[in-house]
C-alpha cells in the first residue's frame, strides 16, 4: 500500500520553542487517519506543514508521492481549524473561487457544488450571503469548499468541533463518502469517541513528539487489560483507600478503574467491601489512554 | 487561468462592487464639483452686512472725497478715479469724526468703546503728514476683527487714490494726463509658432491658465486621490482575510506570493478603471467648458496610467505587507503613517515644481521613485515637459523599486500572514525581509 503522506524526521520551531520534534509518520492511501493530542501539542503545525503552509526546519514531507508539497496542493482539500469565509460573498461565488484556486473549471465545479450542497442538507442556499448563515451552516459550507474539487487527500483540522449532533452526523457521513470515493482523510479531533469509531489508524502527538501511532486495537494492546468497569452498591466511595487502585474514572452509576495487579484479586477485595452488580475486565479506552499520557 | 489571475479577478470584482468604489465613482466628482461651485457662489454673497467705520481726518481734505468714493462704490457706479473697485461684498459707510482739537488718545478710547458696543465696525486715522510723500506716514486702522481684511484692503486702495489726487492737485499737475501717459502696456502671453501643413506658419496660441496649470494640477490630484483610496483598500482586504482566517485557506491552494500579486493586479486594475472613467469625464468637461480636451494628450494619459500602475505596485506592496504584519486595523493605522507621508510629501513640494519645473530640485525630486508618479507626471503635463531621458529614467527607477518592494513585501506577507498575537514591528519586518 502506498502512502498518501510520509513525514521523515520533521522538526519545526517557533521563536526557539519546539513545536514539532523529529516527527516521522506514514499515512496509508485510502485510510482515515485521526490526529489526537492536547491543545498546543503540534497537531495544527503538522497539518500546516503537510499543506505546505509552513515549511519544516528539518526533515522531509512527502504528499501524494511528491516531495514538492506545493505541486500536490491542487489534489489536497483543507479545512482549517478556524473557519475562513468571506462574509460578503454568496456561497456560490465563494465555492467557485475556492474551487478554481484548486485548478477546477467552473463548468465542472457547478455540478460538484450542487451535489455537495445537497449532501450537506443546504439545498437552495447557493445565492445566500455567507454572513447570513448560522455557525453550523458556515462550517458545512467550509467543508464543501474543501471537497468541491474532489481531492485525493482531505485534511480536516477539528472538523466536528462546535457542531450539534445532527450536523456532526451529516459531516461524518460526508467524510465516509470521501473515503468511499478513494480519498485519504486525515483529521484532528479532541473527540476520542469519534476517533475510535471512524479512524483506521490513530496518531497522537504530545509536546511535539509522536507518542501513539497505529490501529486502535494495537494501541489498546500496548496498554493491556488493566481496566475494569464496575457497578457497585457503594459507588466510587467504596474504592477509597484500596491499595491496587491506580486511577478511577467516575461516571456516577459506573466506574472505570485502572488496577495495578490481578483484576480477580481486586474483585475479591471489592466484593468484601460492597455488593458488586457488574464487573467487566476491559482494555483502556482511547480517552483513558489520552488522559494517561497527557495528564500532568 | 493562472491562479494569480483568478485572485486578481476576484479582487477586482470585489473592489468594483464595493460601496467605496461606487462612492468614489459617482459621489466624489459631485462633491468636488459641488464644493467648487459652492465656494464660488458663496465667496461674495455670504457677507452683505454694512460696515460702518469712523474716519478721523487730520488732513481735513481726505474725508469728504473718501465719502464720495464710498458712495460710488456702494452704489456700484463706475468711477473715473483709478483704483475704485467694483463692489463684491458689503457696503462700506464712512462716518467723519472731526478731531476739533481733542486729545488724540481720549478720542481713540472713545471710538474704541463705540466699536466694542457695535456702533462702529472700525475706525481709521488719517494723519496730516499723509499728504507728504517724504513723511512716510501710515493710514492707521483700528478694529476688533483682525481676521477681516476686506475693509483695510479697500481703505488702502481708496485712501491712497484720494491722497494721490490731493498730492497732484497741490502740485498743480493734471492727474488724468499722468494716468494716461503712465498707462502700462499689457503682456500677451502666447506659445510658439509652428509650421502648418499647408507650408505656412501656424500662429502661436494664447496661453490659457486653465490649460497651462489646471490640467497638470488635475492630473496630480487624480493620481494622489487614486493612490490614497486604492492602496489602503488592499490593506483592509489583507487584514480582513487574516483576521477571519481566510488567508490560511487561500495559502492551502496558492503560494503567498501568488496571492499578493493577485491582490496587487486586481487592485491596480480597479484603480485604472476608476482613473480611466475620471479621465473620460475630465475630457468631456474640458471640451464642454473651454475646448481644452486637446490639451489632455494621449501621451499624458499614457504616462499617467503607467505611473499609476507602477505606483500602485510600490505603495500597494507596502500596504499589503503592513496588513499582513498587523493583527488589527488600529495597529495598521499607526504603521500606515510613514507610508502615507511618502505619498503626501511629493504633493507638498508640487508648488515649487510647478513654479520651476526645469530646476535642479524639481528634476531630482521627480526622479525619486516614490515621488515620480506625482512630480514627474506634473513636469510632463507642464509645457514644454522634461527631456525624454529623464522620463525614461524615472520609469526605470520606479520599475526597479516596484520589483524590490514587491519582493520584500512578498517576504513580509508570507511570514506575517499566518502570525497571530501581537502585530509585528518595523524591525521584525526588516528581519523577515533579510531572512533566507
Amino acid at each position: 500500500m502506498t502512502n498518501a503522506i510520509s513525514l521523515t524526521g520533521v522538526t519545526k520551531q517557533f521563536n526557539g520553542t519546539l513545536a514539532v520534534d523529529d516527527l516521522s509518520l506514514a499515512v496509508p492511501s485510502g485510510s482515515i487517519y485521526g490526529f489526537i493530542g492536547p491543545n498546543g501539542s503540534g497537531k495544527t503545525t503538522t497539518l500546516r506543514m503537510i499543506m505546505h503552509i509552513l515549511l519544516p526546519d528539518r526533515g522531509e514531507v512527502e504528499v501524494l508521492g511528491s516531495r514538492d508539497t506545493a505541486a500536490a496542493r491542487d489534489k489536497v482539500g483543507y479545512l482549517p481549524e478556524e473557519r475562513g469565509l468571506y462574509k460578503k460573498m454568496t456561497i456560490r461565488r465563494l465555492l467557485r473561487y475556492y474551487g478554481r484556486l484548486k485548478g477546477e473549471a467552473t463548468s465542472r465545479l457547478d455540478a460538484s457544488i450542487e451535489d455537495w450542497m445537497r449532501r450537506m442538507e443546504l439545498p437552495g442556499l447557493l445565492d445566500r450571503q455567507i454572513e447570513t448563515l448560522s455557525k453550523g451552516m458556515s462550517q458545512k459550507v467550509q467543508f464543501v469548499a474543501a471537497v468541491v474539487s474532489n481531492p485525493s487527500l482531505l485534511i480536516l483540522d477539528e472538523p466536528f468541533s462546535g457542531l450539534d449532533p445532527v450536523n456532526a452526523q451529516v459531516l461524518k457521513d460526508a467524510v465516509l463518502e470521501m473515503r468511499r470515493r478513494g480519498a485519504t482523510v486525515v483529521f484532528s479531533t479532541h473527540d476520542m469517541a469519534t476517533a475510535e469509531r471512524m479512524c483506521d489508524r490513530i496518531f497522537m502527538i504530545f509536546r511535539g513528539r509522536k507518542v501513539l501511532d497505529g490501529s486502535l486495537e494495537s494501541i489498546q494492546n500496548q496498554y493491556g487489560a488493566d481496566t475494569v468497569r464496575i457497578r457497585t452498591a457503594g459507588g466510587a466511595a467504596a474504592l477509597a483507600d484500596m491499595p491496587d487502585v491506580e486511577a478511577v474514572n467516575d461516571f456516577g452509576q459506573l466506574q472505570e478503574v485502572r488496577v495495578a495487579g490481578d483484576p480477580q484479586v481486586f474483585l475479591a477485595r471489592l466484593s468484601a467491601r460492597t455488593a458488586v452488580y457488574h464487573f467487566e475486565v476491559t482494555r483502556p479506552s482511547l480517552q483513558d489512554i489520552f488522559v494517561r499520557i497527557a495528564k500532568p | 487561468m493562472p491562479k494569480t489571475l483568478i485572485v486578481a479577478q476576484s479582487e477586482f470584482t470585489t473592489l468594483v462592487k464595493t460601496k467605496a468604489f461606487l462612492v468614489s465613482l459617482i459621489l466624489m466628482p459631485i462633491v468636488m464639483g459641488g464644493s467648487i461651485m459652492l465656494v464660488r457662489a458663496t465667496k461674495d454673497a455670504t457677507d452683505s452686512k454694512d460696515r460702518t467705520f469712523a474716519v478721523v481726518d487730520y488732513t481735513g481734505v481726505i474725508a469728504e472725497p473718501l465719502k464720495a468714493v464710498a458712495g460710488l462704490y456702494n452704489s456700484s457706479t463706475p468711477s473715473a478715479l483709478d483704483g475704485v473697485l467694483p463692489r463684491k461684498g458689503p457696503r462700506f459707510i464712512p462716518v467723519e469724526i472731526r478731531p476739533d482739537g481733542r486729545d488724540a488718545n481720549a478720542l481713540r478710547l472713545e471710538l474704541s468703546n463705540r466699536v466694542r458696543r457695535g456702533e462702529l465696525f472700525a475706525f481709521v486715522e488719517l494723519p496730516a503728514e499723509i499728504l507728504d510723500p517724504a513723511a512716510g506716514a501710515s493710514i492707521r486702522y483700528y478694529s476688533d476683527h483682525p481676521s477681516y481684511n476686506a475693509l483695510p484692503q479697500w481703505l488702502r486702495a481708496m485712501v491712497n487714490a484720494v491722497v494721490l489726487n490731493e498730492r497732484f492737485r497741490q502740485a498743480s499737475v493734471d492727474r488724468a494726463l499722468v494716468v494716461r501717459l503712465t498707462k502700462q502696456a499689457p503682456i500677451d502671453e502666447r506659445g510658439l509658432f509652428e509650421a502648418a501643413s499647408d507650408g505656412g506658419v501656424k500662429p502661436a496660441e494664447e496661453v490659457s491658465v486653465a490649460r497651462a496649470i489646471g490640467i497638470p494640477l488635475a492630473a496630480l490630484v487624480l493620481m494622489y486621490m487614486t493612490i490614497m483610496t486604492s492602496a489602503p483598500q488592499l490593506l483592509n482586504s489583507v487584514i480582513e482575510e487574516k483576521m477571519s482566517r481566510i488567508s490560511e485557506v487561500l495559502v492551502g491552494s496558492i503560494t503567498p506570493f501568488e496571492l499578493m500579486m493577485g491582490k496587487l493586479i486586481g487592485g491596480a486594475a480597479a484603480s485604472t478603471l476608476l482613473s480611466v472613467i475620471y479621465i473620460a469625464g475630465g475630457l468631456l468637461v474640458a471640451q464642454y467648458w473651454g475646448g481644452y480636451a486637446s490639451a489632455i494628450t494621449p501621451a499624458i494619459v499614457g504616462w499617467f496610467l503607467l505611473f499609476l500602475i507602477l505606483s500602485l505596485f510600490i505603495f500597494g506592496s507596502l500596504f499589503v505587507a503592513i496588513g499582513a504584519a498587523c493583527n488589527d486595523l488600529k495597529d495598521s493605522q499607526n504603521m500606515m503613517t510613514p507610508v502615507m507621508l511618502l505619498v503626501m510629501i511629493p504633493v507638498f513640494t508640487a508648488g515649487s515644481v510647478m513654479r520651476a519645473p526645469d530646476s535642479t530640485l524639481a528634476t531630482a525630486l521627480s526622479l525619486v521613485p516614490t515621488a515620480a508618479p506625482f512630480l514627474m507626471l506634473l513636469r510632463i503635463s507642464l509645457q514644454p515637459g522634461p527631456p525624454m531621458w529623464q522620463i525614461v529614467l524615472s520609469v526605470l527607477l520606479m520599475a526597479g523599486t516596484a520589483c524590490a518592494v514587491v519582493w520584500a513585501g512578498g517576504k513580509i506577507f508570507r511570514t506575517g500572514l499566518l502570525m497571530q498575537g501581537k502585530s509585528a514591528t518595523f524591525a521584525e519586518m526588516a528581519r523577515w525581509v533579510m531572512a533566507k
